[in-house]
């Protein structure tokens, strides 16, 4: 995994496309209308911001903060403002949803394979792994935090979507008037409104077919996250089940809508209203209407 | 209701503390409503001095399924009323002939260009296209066409394919198209170059109906210059054969002094002069260059096109046009200028001489003949708020045509040889999302 690489620059009919990849997704952001240079001083936060997250929460590099966490499990670490932030936040979601999320899940990768085949974990294999999960077995003490031995916490589930929303704010210093679409693999952000006044648009992949647009949404302001199983998604008996796992569980969530996009505000709002309703599986739509936000559903 | 409540408030309190001081601008977002989107355009044409007048109105409805992948139909409704110069010449006296259904005699006045005796007739016409793409960089199309009026039928099929090279700035297309007509005459087909006959007899009419069949292949080249100049160039092969007469289309046999149509009396009703009617090749090959370069001064987008055809009927025609979009508000508005010239087909003959040698093919049809054609126009379209487009086009066409100098006898030098012809264009447009 690189933790950085390089930012291309195009232009397109009246504005800028700067590309690269971040996160383990193509990332790409759009910047209307505007001086080269600028455009490029506008790419270059945005992608440096993407690596760090990247470097700072990734679970594999060595010097990142979440790998010493989990590194020093079984002791007491102190952690940084963002990431003690990051932590609190998560924590908020575990109560959301009643524990059915929780970062300290990510363990369950360990026999699950999300790769379109049929291995399925024996319930052994996953009452196993379960010991090591559950937010509640944590000493969090802001800034101190302690894992139990053998737990590992994931920001994955989040830390993109924060990403996108802490580009955008990093842009808005740089350019506050500039309008510009943050997409890092489908979390899309826009701060101002375009100078001509149109809106973006945005294109919803179809679940079924990989790169065609299902939808198309138009996005003048705000946010929009998309979570689905186009391509990460495991045969059982018959059925597909989703890549999302229940952390109370261990077994993925069951019928589940194949694709929800949501609208909000910020990117970070409308992934973890995504992230909550996929795990309501059936009862996602009501998650959906209660949250008040747009939605849609594939 | 409660829990919602405390989810949103919960949600954005976490959230206004993970970003900090970060000043979200409100969610504006909507999907676009593009699956269907429609054309509908009402066209007037009219000819001067009561000539054809014709009144269109066309409804084009696209599907959009995304993935580039579209549908669309077009259903269009004719009405075409009026007369067109039957070919035969002016003359001093009044002339009368035998209507095309055989039954009755119309009468043109001395000095006027005889026309065609007056139609109403009424077309319908339905297109279909599917267009997607292949594979990467490969765009297919197919369509289906369909039209008829009274006594005519149109079917036609065509299938191109598009691939994109050099990251998509150049495209390059081939296209095949096949159609086949069938004519079905109102008092039935005349034999070529058989003479007029009295009310009543139609000795010299074949029944039934005559096809034609059309086949086009076209290859066309796209190249984006930079980023504001696009070329297009095409060249097109046509291919007709079958019944290529115009059924109503005469020519009067004339006198090699005088000049004037040779005189008959009829058995009872009839023409009390000498015509027959037309006689075409049955095949005719047309090529044709088309060349279009598209250019954007900033805003502005000139359109400049060239065309060249040649047929082995002897016909060479050459068009220009120009087009000029100039952004006004929230619009647009497009001046256009057309020119365009033909020389005349091998066999046209503004009138047969009696006694010289019949010629094996013979038409005078104006449309055949030398002539060349002005059109200036102007378009102005409006953008509404909700997105839609309307627009108003009116267009002024200036024909103006020749007969050879050597083909005018005697007294038609006196007269009017080629009529001019004037045409009003008048077009509504509406497109509009659903």
């Amino acid at each position: 995994m690189t933790a950085s690489g390089t930012a291309t620059l195009s232009r397109d009919a009246d504005h800028w496309i700067g590309r690269f990849v971040a996160m383990a997704s193509p990332c790409e952001v759009l910047i209307d209308d505007a001086p080269p240079s600028v455009a490029r001083q506008v790419l270059d936060a945005v992608s440096s911001e993407a690596w760090r997250i990247e470097r700072k929460f990734s679970r594999y590099r060595a010097d990142s903060a979440v790998h010493k966490i989990n590194e020093s499990a079984g002791s007491e670490t102190l952690v940084d403002d963002e990431t003690a932030n990051l932590l609190d936040f998560a924590a908020t979601l575990t109560r959301l949803s009643d524990g059915a999320f929780d970062i300290t899940s990510g363990v369950l990768r360990k026999v699950w394979t999300f790769d379109g085949g049929d291995r399925v974990p024996s319930q052994e294999q996953i009452d196993a792994v379960l010991e090591a999960i559950g937010w509640h077995k944590v000493e969090w003490r802001r800034p101190v935090l302690q894992l139990r031995t053998g737990m590992q916490i994931d920001l994955g589930g989040i830390g993109k979507e924060y990403a996108v929303d802490s580009a955008a704010e990093l842009v808005a210093k740089i350019a506050p008037r500039l309008s510009c679409l943050i997409n890092f693999g489908g979390d899309v952000v826009v701060r101002s409104q375009r100078t001509n006044g149109r809106p973006w648009r945005v294109g919803i992949e179809s679940y079924a077919r990989a790169g065609a647009a299902e939808r198309v949404v138009q996005l003048s302001s705000g946010a929009l996250a998309t979570s689905g199983d186009s391509r990460r998604f495991v045969f059982h008996d018959g059925h597909r089940h989703s890549h999302i796992l229940d952390a109370r569980t261990g077994w993925p969530v069951r019928n589940a809508p194949h694709s929800i996009t949501v609208a909000a505000d910020t990117c970070t709002q409308a992934g973890t209203i995504t992230t909550l309703a996929m795990l309501k599986g059936r009862d996602a739509e009501e998650l959906l209407k209660a949250s008040g936000a747009q939605y849609w559903l594939q | 209701m409660k829990d919602k409540d405390n989810f949103n408030a919960t949600l954005a309190a976490a959230t206004c503390a993970l970003l900090g001081s970060a000043v979200a601008t409100p969610v504006v977002a909507q999907e676009e409503a593009s699956r269907w989107s429609f054309d509908s355009t009402l066209l007037y044409y009219g000819e001067s001095d009561d000539r054809v007048q014709d009144v269109s109105a066309a409804v084009s409805a696209q599907r959009d399924f995304g993935d580039e992948r579209k549908l669309s139909a077009t259903l269009t409704a004719d009405t075409l009323t009026g007369a067109s110069p039957s070919g035969a010449i002016a003359l001093d006296r009044p002339q009368t002939f035998t209507s095309p259904s055989g039954r009755a005699v119309y009468t043109t006045s001395a000095g006027d260009v005889p026309l065609d005796d007056s139609f109403l007739d009424t077309r319908f016409a339905l297109n279909a296209s599917w267009t997607q793409p292949l594979a990467r960089l490969y765009t297919f199309s197919a369509g289906l066409g369909f039209s008829t009026e009274y006594d005519y039928t149109h079917l036609g099929a065509n299938l191109s394919l598009a691939r994109d090279f050099n990251k998509r700035n150049t495209t390059v297309n081939a296209g095949v198209a096949w159609s086949q007509d069938d004519i079905d005459p109102v008092g039935g087909r005349p034999i070529p170059l058989s003479q007029m006959l009295d009310v009543g007899n139609n000795g010299n009419k074949l029944d039934g109906s005559e096809s034609k069949d059309v086949l086009d292949l076209l290859l066309g080249f796209t190249q984006v210059l930079n980023r504001t100049t696009v070329l297009r160039v095409n060249y097109s092969y046509s291919d007709s054969s079958g019944y290529l007469n115009d059924p109503y289309k005469l020519l009067s046999v004339v006198d090699p002094h005088t000049g004037d149509t040779l005189s008959r009396v009829p058995v009872g009703q009839g023409p009390d002069g000498v015509y027959v009617f037309e006689s075409r090749p049955d095949t005719r090959t047309k090529q044709s260059l088309y060349a279009e370069v598209k250019h954007a001064f900033g805003k502005p987008v000139m359109h400049f096109s060239y065309r060249y055809m040649t047929d082995d009927w002897g016909i060479d025609s050459h068009t220009g046009e120009v087009r000029l979009r100039w952004p006004l508000g929230d619009g647009y508005i497009e001046p256009q200028l057309r020119y365009y010239t033909q020389s005349a087909a091998d066999f046209y003959h503004a009138s047969l001489v009696d006694a010289a040698a019949v010629p094996r093919y013979a038409s005078a049809d104006f449309r055949l003949g030398e002539f060349d054609a002005t059109t200036v126009g102007v378009k102005y379209g409006h953008d509404t708020a909700s997105g839609n487009e309307w627009s108003i086009r009116a267009e002024y066409y200036q024909q103006r045509g020749s007969v050879p100098s050597e083909q005018i006898l005697g007294n038609q030098a006196n007269r009017e040889q080629y009529p001019d012809l004037s045409a009003v264009i008048v077009q509504f447009g509406y497109r509009f999302k659903l």
